[in-house]
This record gives C-alpha cells, structure tokens and sequence, in this order.
C-alpha cells in the first residue's frame, strides 16, 4: 500500500526573543503526515503543540520569531516559498479549525457569508454558486435547515454548531490536510462527541491527512492514528495509537497516563507528576523532564535524549534503555490493576 | 440538629435524609430577562434550576456533573447564598437559611466556603498571598497569631511559607488554586463547596490537586459538594452523585452504581461520549445524541430531555415520534433500585443498548 506523503516536519524550532530571555517555544520537532492518517498532538499547555501547528502554516511572524527547520508540504517547504505562493496554499490546500469558534467568526456578518468570503479568497465564482456550495457544505457538517441557517448571525449559533461552520469554512477547498488546534476543548462532551464523530466521517469522505492537537488524551485516543507526545517544545515519543497507549516508552507519557482519573474505573489514588512544567525560557538542561522524573539516572541532566527509534517505528526521547522501560512500565501496569481491582 | 420544623414533605426520595448537614428542597431559580429601560418589562425567564432537591450528608463528597448551562453553578452559589433562592428551601444543620439575612449569614459563611474555577480571577491580584488567604481571619475577627495561622495553612496545602509576601501573578496556575483551597480551609468549614476546581489545570496538576483535596478531606472531615463537568473527575473524587440537565436533577446515585448501571438515558448517553484514554473494555459504543441542549429560556415541556432522547425513541419505535408522558410531564425523580434514584418514565434496563438507537 503506498501512501502520499502530505505533510513533513523537519527538525523545526521556533525561538521567541523576550526582554525576559529567549523562549524555546518549539524545539526540535519533526513528525510527517499521510494522505487518511490523524495525527494527534498531545501535550499540556506551553508544551509547543499550538506553536509547531501556527508555524506550518507559517501563521507565526517569521521577523519577530527565530524560526529554523523545514515544513515539506507536497514537495515545496513552505517555510521558504514567497507570500502570494503561500497565501495559494493557506486555507485551499491546507487549512485550520481553532479552538474557540466564536473568536474566529465576525459577530457583524452572516454566517454563511463569511464561508463564502473563504471561497472567493481564491477563485472566481458567482454569488449564487458560492451560496449553494455553502448551503451543500452546511448540512454535510451537519447544521439542521442549511439554507436558512446561511443567514443566521454567529450569535444566533449554538457552540457546537460555530465549531461545525468553522469546519465548513476549513472545507471549502477540499483541502490535503486540516489542522484542528483543540477544536473540541470548548465544547462539552456530548457535543464533542459529535464533532469528534464528524471529523472522523468527513477525513474519510475528503479523504484528508488531519492533525489534532489536544490535551485530552482521551479524544487522542479516540480518533487519532498516531499520537506524539510533547513536553517542553519537544516530541518525547512518537508511535501507532496502540503503541502510545499500551506500551508507551517515556516517563513524561506514564506520568499523563498515570494522572487522568478514569471513567470506567473505580477511584484509585492518582499518581500525580511531581512538580511543575519547566519554564521555556529556562529549560532544565540535559532531558528537560529529568527533574520530575522518577526514573532518573546520570546522563540525564547533562546529555539531551534524541528522538530515536529502538525499532517497531515508535521512537522516543529517553536514556533508558528499552528493557528498562519495559519493565518499569509493566510495573506500574501491574500496580495500577492490583490496586483498581 | 433536629430542630426542622417538619414542614410538608420533599417531593422526591433523595431529598430527605436525617443527619443532612446540608439539605436542599425544591430549590429553583429563574433570571428575568427584561426589555426597556426605564419601564422594565420581563419578556421571558431563564430557568437556571427548576426544582432540585438533595442532601449532603457529613463527611461525604457530592459529587454534582452535567453540560455547561445546566444550572450546577447556579445550584451552587444558592447553597452558599450568594444567590437568592426564587423558590424552595435550603437547610444547614436542620436549620432553614434560605431567608437569613446578611448579617446572620456571616456566622454561617465560616461553615460554608468555596473554591473557585478559576483561581487567578478568583483572587484580588493586588494583595499579597499572606493577606488573601489572612482574609477569612480579619473578616471574622478571628484572635490569634494570624501569620502563623497562614503559614500553617500554606504549607500544609503545598505552598512554601516563605512565599507569603509573593503576589498571586508569581504562581502557576496550580499554586494558585493551593492558595484558594488555604483560604476556603482557614476557618475550618464543614462543607467546602468546590466549583469546577481543577477545570483550569493541566493534567498532570489536577491529579495533585485532586490528592490534595482528598488528604484535606481525610484530615480535616470535611464534606465536598463537588461541581465539574469531567465526568471521569467526578467518579474519582466522589461518593454519591446526582446528574443535572437544563435546571434539573435527573439521576443521584453512588458513584460506582451511576456509572456502571446507569439509569437515565441522558447519564448513559453523557457517560459514553466521553473519550477514554486507555480501556480496558475496548470497542467503543457512543450513543451519539442529537442537536443541543435546548435553551434554558425555552425548555421543552414534560421531561426536558425528551427531544434528544435516545430511549423515548425506542419506546416509541419510530426516530420521529416519543410516548406522549415522555412530551407532556415531567417525570418525578423516583427510586428506581435502592438509593438509586432517575427521573424517567423509561429507565434503562442493565446492559440495554442506546447505540444509535436514535438514528434507527
């Protein structure tokens, strides 16, 4: 089976200059994306997922920010290509949801107008056609009555019904890939479980490559084919779904796991992570999780752990060696169930 | 404790209780929604809570869930009457406290404290952490050696006593919500009121808050009523839980029964959208509802869920149609097995399947 190769990060970082010192926002990523996969980006706030997302779509200014690396989208990196090449490409071929919806949608104007503005952004196309598209495209993402919903105002919206015009704005084009930045972080969770529901159907029926970025490891788990981890600007573990979560090899990721109380399970004591994220101006030196990390050892706070893949294609940043990992992590497997049951 | 004037009955099973330290009976309230300027006219009402009744008994943690807009923060700050009840009654040791005034309250609010969603909106930036958390201290005139009073409190919330002179702006998020636990702990309540507490927090912070929140309760017999719209939160921290939608409490049971045998069709279909991380049931089975939450200003007449309902559609047999009881009244919230207590006319059976039942 071959698959197109949509979208490929390369060893990005992304460096802001503060009066308070340099913040080390993104540094170091790199992942790739395929024709029909989702990728899901997992990572608690300040861990760098919105800013590798902003940056592919060379949404951070490139005069105030140090950025380095290559985003290869379909062959052209477009860190690189001229602004007129880039505005083409943003919001036809590749295009983004945000999390809160009623921040991206004018209060001022129709709803159904504003997508249309998304079409006549990059072709030709007569007021009536756009409209038909907008209507087509309203009731496939799912809002009751599109025709007369076109001219409803975004107030008149409920939440989930702005985070379905916003992915039907993001549609317009029939883009390669869709960047979702939390998109379902505002909504509660029957509603999430209909956009969530929705972007799975539409990736299928767009044929599309998605990228979700969350903090919610459940909504990672439930629609994603591979999850990256990030913590402090950088991936620590990259792998299948299944991997990640059954046989996950980084600490930082044991940690999130061990942290989130469960639905379908009886209250246990939670194993918290000690401490607090490292502040991206001062990243602790060596791994930046050594100094919440139980599992510690000497080349830790000197040697940075590359991003390595100890075969089976799920590369993690981590001095351990992959026995230990393993055993360490059946551990607390073991403990976690003796104690649940 | 007894001192209640037994006055008329609860209209449901869990409202009463004996020993409740805090009792709430058919509490409801409505927001005016005016037109005009000068001449205000009402033209319509939000029914924030309709008819809510629940006990809180010592010592137990409440847990209370459900979607933004369904009236759990309202239900809240009635409790601790920074909100005026519109009807119904709330009862503190027995004692009716629904009509006390300002200054009799006072007394009442070192029993009775709260912690809030947002912890930095939720403390006045411009005093240091000593004078927050001091607070409760002064406002009581409260004797003694106030900062080692504090500095006991900080540290024993997890907070480094020397940082008493800091202001709120130089702590993460979660030392800032460690500084709105000390404070609501200062006075040593009975009942601490925990509104979306850990909402604000990373992951891997809201576990340590959660652990915190649990020791406290161990070692300082506190009671939590505990608002949070995470169901998996809820379950952890809770003993009893009561399910709210539109204003309504439509299911209280213990935590364990809720979530394993859940009996409202509106629980089961909340508790399947939940994402999970990592199963150990695997092959998910959302019950995927349909539309939104109506609006509280207009809600559907007999049981408010009754448009989105999964199971009336089952009993009906047709996507289109609901047993008229479902469309016409609201079904009172009954004992449905022991001390599990729904407010449907159709409970769900054990293991029935609402699976896209809707869309059949």
């Amino acid at each position: 089976m071959t698959q197109e190769r949509l979208l490929e990060v390369k060893d990005l970082k992304v460096h802001f200059n503060t009066p308070d010192g340099i913040v080390r926002a993104v540094d170091g990523v790199s992942f790739k994306l395929d024709r029909g996969e989702t990728l899901g980006i997992v990572g608690e706030s300040g861990s760098g997922k919105s800013v590798t997302c902003l940056t592919s779509l060379r949404l951070t200014n490139l005069e105030s920010a140090d950025v380095s690396g290559e985003v290869i989208f379909k062959g052209r990196d477009l860190l690189k290509i001229t602004k007129e090449e880039l505005r083409q490409v943003r919001g036809k071929e590749l295009s983004m949801i945000f999390q809160d919806p009623f921040a991206c949608l004018h209060p001022l104007y129709k709803v159904g107008d504003q997508i249309a503005e998304a079409i006549f952004a990059h072709e030709d196309c007569s007021k009536q056609a756009a409209k038909k598209r907008v209507v087509d495209l309203l009731g496939a993402v799912g809002i009751p009555r599109p025709d007369s919903r076109y001219n409803d105002y975004p107030h008149q919206f409920s939440g989930g019904m702005r985070q379905r015009a916003m992915i039907a704005m993001a549609l317009v084009h029939n883009p390669d890939v869709l960047i979702a930045d939390e998109p379902t972080t505002a909504l509660d969770v029957t509603v999430q479980a209909q956009i969530l529901d929705l972007i799975e159907r539409l990736k299928t029926d767009f044929n599309v490559g998605v990228i979700l970025i969350t903090h919610d490891l459940g909504v990672v788990a439930d629609v994603a084919q591979t999850v990256m981890v990030m913590y402090a600007g950088r991936p620590v573990e990259i792998g299948t779904k299944d991997r990640v979560f059954s046989q996950p090899l980084h600490p930082y990721t044991w940690g999130l796991l061990e942290s989130i109380p469960h639905v379908d399970q009886k209250g246990t004591r939670l194993v918290p992570i000690q401490g607090m994220p490292p502040s991206l101006i001062r990243v602790p030196p060596g791994c930046p999780f050594h100094p919440r990390c139980p599992h510690r050892f000497e080349p830790c706070d000197k040697d940075v752990p590359e991003l390595y893949d100890r075969g089976g294609g799920h590369p993690d940043a981590c001095h351990l060696s992959i026995e230990d990992k393993k055993r360490l992590w059946n551990e607390r497997e073991r403990r976690r169930r003796k104690v649940a049951s | 404790m007894s001192q209640i004037a037994p006055t008329e009955p609860a209209s449901s099973g869990p409202g009463r209780r004996d020993g409740a330290l805090i009792e709430v009976r058919n509490l409801s309230k409505h927001f005016p929604v005016t037109e005009g300027i000068i001449f205000r006219k009402e033209v319509a009402r939000v029914q924030a809570v309709a008819d809510v009744s629940f006990t809180l008994m010592p010592g137990e943690t409440l847990g209370l869930v459900g979607e933004s807009g369904c009236g759990k923060s309202t239900t809240a700050r009635l409790i601790t009457k920074l909100l005026p009840a519109s009807s119904g009654q709330i009862f503190f040791e027995g004692r009716d406290i629904t009509k006390l005034s300002r200054r009799d309250m006072l007394p009442l609010r070192r029993e009775i404290q709260m912690i809030f969603q947002d912890p930095y909106s939720s403390v006045n930036p411009k005093q240091t952490v000593g004078q927050i958390i001091g607070a409760p201290f002064d406002i009581h005139k409260i004797p003694g050696d106030q900062k080692k009073q504090v500095r006991e409190l900080m540290d024993r919330v997890g907070l480094n006593p020397e940082h008493y002179n800091r202001y709120p702006h130089e702590f993460s998020g979660g030392q800032r919500q460690r500084i709105g636990v000390a404070r609501a702990l200062a006075l040593r309540p009975k009942v601490i009121i925990c509104d979306e507490p850990v909402s604000a927090l990373d992951v891997s912070i809201q576990a340590q808050i959660l652990n915190l929140l649990e020791d406290l309760q161990d070692e300082f017999k506190l009671t939590y009523l505990f608002i949070s719209h995470d169901l998996g939160v809820v379950r952890h921290i809770s003993d009893r839980i009561a399910v709210m939608y539109l204003g309504h409490v439509v299911e209280v049971a213990q935590a364990d029964e809720l979530y394993e045998d859940p009996k409202h069709p509106y629980t089961a279909a909340l508790l399947s959208a939940v994402p999970k991380a990592y199963s150990d049931t695997d092959a998910r089975e959302r019950v995927v509802l349909t539309g939104d939450v109506p609006s509280p200003m207009d809600p559907p007449s007999g049981c408010p869920f009754h448009p989105r309902c999964p199971k009336a559609r089952i009993v009906a047999g047709s996507k289109d149609k609901v047993p008229d009881n479902c469309r016409d009244v609201m079904p009172p919230l009954g004992e449905v097995a022991s001390n599990h207590y729904a407010a449907c006319w159709y409970p769900v059976d054990v293991g029935e399947k609402l699976h896209r039942a809707a869309h059949a």
